[in-house]
């Protein structure tokens, strides 16, 4: 998960706990910390902070089993049953061509990704969407899913133009995931103010990405990524975070050293109630080889940052008899995860698209190939 | 302050229709600080044998007055206390009624040189009655606004001023009251009845076998009272709804059943008092019965926290997850495994020792080869030590022994007083 947490300048945190390990910001209900993974309370619990951990969280709900009150441990305090918002393991494929798989990893008590897919395979177009909850804010993970639907809901019905350059389709899909991010902020906002006045109001992490045949866009805000894995040709990370990790690149600090800090996963725009006003930033690409467009959070890029190298791990997990097959895929990508240590939610959607493969004829086919052609040339 | 961590040691992995879950809890206190740390003092009553037998012979009464002084030495400033001599009716040996209504007195140089004098006139002539001696040490405590109370009791004969009715009465009027280490000098008391006191009082009991160790354990004795800077501890045992708790036992650094001590806080959560913590660590076996749940469920067994002044200060979570993978289902966790052994070992040793008094060697061999089989097993070396002069051990792997002729009564009962001390496990 993320921490939602300013960096300097941003809108101020009060009154949080820190985790003891790495001086990260904990809320007052969480068992483990967001960063380091490390557990917050229960093996050792300085009286001061046990008052903390007793407090009840405004928006905390009930068992899914018995409707007993959830213990700050996350396990039910009347029957035992772990905390569950029935998102352990979610599986979404509305088409062949796609799948997401989200899952609530090994250290966390409550699943807080969501993830929402569209494709029209017909037309060789597909929208993924992730949003990371973020642990700290309250009903993260209902915020988190309010905002991938209305995204998905805006970019399922916008229009797809199928007679238009490379270039038009860039521009229109920027808009189009721009209104999208814009609609899941809304969404996560409307989820916040259902549950009323709390100290961290939910807020979650956004990223989606379109695919309409050779043209690939994504949009962001905040750290989930994606990334466009080509089977030829360089893989390439389309998303950049809006994260302290990022900040810190950008003054020269190495990849690694910056990941590696503690407060690498401050993100610095989110999506809820109190998240920094702006549009989602966009880039695009164009897809040259068959290969996997993906979209996810970082309970997967945490362990595979690099392009390049998620490259590999995807093209290494394939399996050679489903190559083409999005949900093997990502579910082992998610066992993958799972077995790197699991410290986080890990979400991943992805894609299979193929720029070379034949529309079907019953779709449009787009008279100005050649300035596809030109595009891709780029 | 106190810092507090709790460590679960158990197998979740349960086969399919599964109830029972089994887990040892390694509770450890740090920085306790010192005895009368948390603002309302420390108190301390020695309660010394002065009945007639103290005499014979007569080292043992010398002892006695070296050990109070020892332990009187060692009281920290401010420790409130007083001395009782016990016979067949307590006298309060100090503080004498004119310097204190009754109740005890701070310590200072004054004070200790005062009851070092006062103890140095002990006498030792009358009966016993450990009953009367712990009541009047509960009257000394009543009036002192010490909260941290614990108390030395010493012995070298039976209860026989009082009857058992009597000292069962007395034991349940002072339970809770203060904690009380026992210990009995000589081969003339009674193991079980010292052991029913210290085990009601949260304390240990132990033999002095010679007088001449008498000070130095009761200087011992008295240096851990005052290290032990949390004056009250509870550990809470918290079971989901439906679930039955089937024992709680201390199982380090002795055997002792917490289940009888059992306080119902609400209908899911019990609390059992663990008394005084210094710096420590205590192991707990607690054994839950879940309803079964389908293959690949998981649940919280139990919650086992250490409540201090009403504050959970550590908690280990004890989890049930029901598998069809034969490889993890099967494995005992080597702590479980290790104190059930332990467990059983103290109970073989009592009950081997009760059969071989009633004159029943062949449940005493059985019992007592079974003990040296559990010994040799858990490692439990100063059992196996013990065993040896009561048994003869011709296969510890078997459990094959034979009763030892000539066996000395104080071999017996210092194998009957440490039948309840464990060792920890093995690293292996």
């Amino acid at each position: 998960m993320t921490d939602g947490s300013a960096t300097a300048g941003e809108s101020p945190v009060t009154n949080r706990l820190s985790c003891p390990s790495c001086g990260e910001h904990a809320g007052t209900t969480d068992a483990f910390c967001e960063s380091c993974g490390s557990l917050l309370k229960p093996q050792s619990l300085p009286p001061q902070r046990e008052s903390a951990g007793i407090q009840t969280n405004p928006s905390d709900r009930p068992c899914l089993a018995c409707a007993g009150k959830v213990g700050s441990d996350g396990w039910c305090t009347v029957c035992g049953m772990k905390v569950s918002n029935g998102r352990e393991h979610v599986i979404e494929q509305p088409a062949s061509m796609v799948a997401g798989v989200s899952d609530k990893g090994i250290v966390h008590p409550r699943n807080e990704d969501a993830a929402a897919l569209a494709a029209d395979p017909d037309i060789c177009w597909a929208a993924l969407v992730v949003c990371d909850g973020v642990t700290t804010a309250a009903d993260s993970d209902v915020a988190s899913l309010a905002a991938v639907n209305a995204a998905r809901a805006l970019l399922a019905a916008a229009p797809r133009p199928p007679n238009t350059s490379a270039e038009a389709r860039i521009a229109h899909w920027s808009e189009q995931l721009i209104a999208a991010a814009a609609a899941a902020n809304r969404a996560a906002t409307e989820t916040a103010h259902a549950i009323g006045d709390v100290e961290n109001p939910p807020s979650a992490t956004f990223v989606a990405a379109v695919a309409d045949r050779d043209v690939l866009v994504a949009a962001w805000i905040g750290d989930s990524r994606a990334y466009w894995l080509p089977e030829a040709g360089p893989a390439e990370q389309l998303s950049v975070d809006d994260s302290w990790a990022t900040a810190q690149i950008n003054i020269g600090v190495s990849r690694d050293v910056a990941e590696a800090s503690p407060q690498a996963h401050a993100i610095t725009r989110w999506i809820g109630p109190d998240g920094p006003s702006g549009d989602a930033s966009t880039s695009a690409t164009t897809a040259r080889s068959p290969g996997w467009l993906m979209v996810c959070s970082d309970g997967l890029w945490n362990y595979c940052s690099e392009a390049s190298e998620l490259a590999k791990l995807v093209y290494s997990l394939a399996d050679s008899s489903a190559a083409h097959e999005p949900l093997p895929l990502a579910e082992s990508l998610v066992t993958w995860a799972n077995e790197q240590g699991g410290h986080d939610n890990i979400t991943v959607a992805l894609a299979f698209v193929d720029p070379t493969a034949e529309i079907a004829p019953t779709a449009e086919i787009d008279p100005t190939a050649s300035e596809v052609e030109m595009k891709e040339s780029f | 302050m106190a810092t507090w961590t709790a460590e679960v040691f158990q197998n979740e992995y349960l086969p399919d229709g599964a109830t029972d879950v089994h887990a040892i809890i390694t509770v450890t206190c740090a920085d306790s600080g010192q005895a009368g740390d948390d603002g309302s003092g420390a108190a301390e009553a020695i309660i010394i044998d002065c009945s007639g037998s103290m005499d014979g012979p007569q080292t043992k009464m010398i002892a006695a007055r070296q050990a109070a002084a020892a332990a009187i030495g060692e009281l920290s400033d401010g420790t409130w206390f007083g001395v009782v001599a016990g016979n067949g009716g307590p006298v309060i040996a100090y503080p004498p009624p004119a310097l204190e209504v009754g109740g005890m007195v701070q310590a200072d140089t004054r004070t200790r040189a005062q009851a070092n004098y006062a103890v140095s006139q002990l006498r030792a002539r009358g009966g016993t009655a450990l009953g009367m001696w712990l009541m009047a040490a509960n009257d000394l405590f009543a009036r002192t606004p010490a909260s941290q109370k614990h108390a030395i009791l010493l012995t070298d004969g039976k209860n026989e001023g009082e009857t058992e009715q009597q000292l069962a009465v007395a034991i349940s009027r002072v339970t809770g009251q203060f904690q009380c280490d026992c210990r009995g000098v000589g081969a003339d008391w009674d193991v079980n009845e010292l052991r029913g006191i210290a085990t009601a009082m949260l304390g240990s009991v132990d033999l002095i076998a010679d007088p001449a160790e008498m000070a130095a354990d009761f200087r011992t004795m008295m240096q851990t009272a005052m290290s032990r800077g949390v004056a009250n501890a509870k550990l809470r045992v918290w079971a989901p709804l439906g679930a039955e708790v089937l024992f709680v036992r201390q199982v380090e650094p002795t055997i002792d059943e917490l289940s009888a001590r059992r306080v119902e806080v609400t209908n899911l959560i019990s609390e059992f008092p663990t008394g005084a913590w210094g710096d420590e660590s205590r192991d707990y076996h607690v054994a839950v019965r879940v309803a079964a749940k389908p293959l690949g469920s998981e649940q919280l067994a139990a919650r086992v926290q250490l409540e201090v002044g009403g504050q959970v200060v550590g908690q280990g979570l004890v989890k049930a997850l029901w598998s069809d993978d034969s490889a993890l289902t099967t494995r005992i966790n080597p702590a479980v495994a290790h104190y059930t052994g332990q467990a059983e070992l103290a109970d073989v040793i009592q009950e081997g020792l009760a059969a071989k008094a009633a004159g029943d060697e062949v449940t005493a061999t059985f019992k007592l080869g079974r003990a040296a089989q559990l010994a040799a097993e858990t490692g439990n070396d100063e059992a196996t030590n013990r065993l040896k002069k009561v048994v003869d051990i011709e296969d510890a792997e078997t459990g094959t022994v034979r009763l030892k002729r000539a066996v000395s009564k104080l071999d017996e009962m210092a194998l009957d007083t440490s039948s309840t001390k464990t060792t920890r496990v093995r690293p292996s």
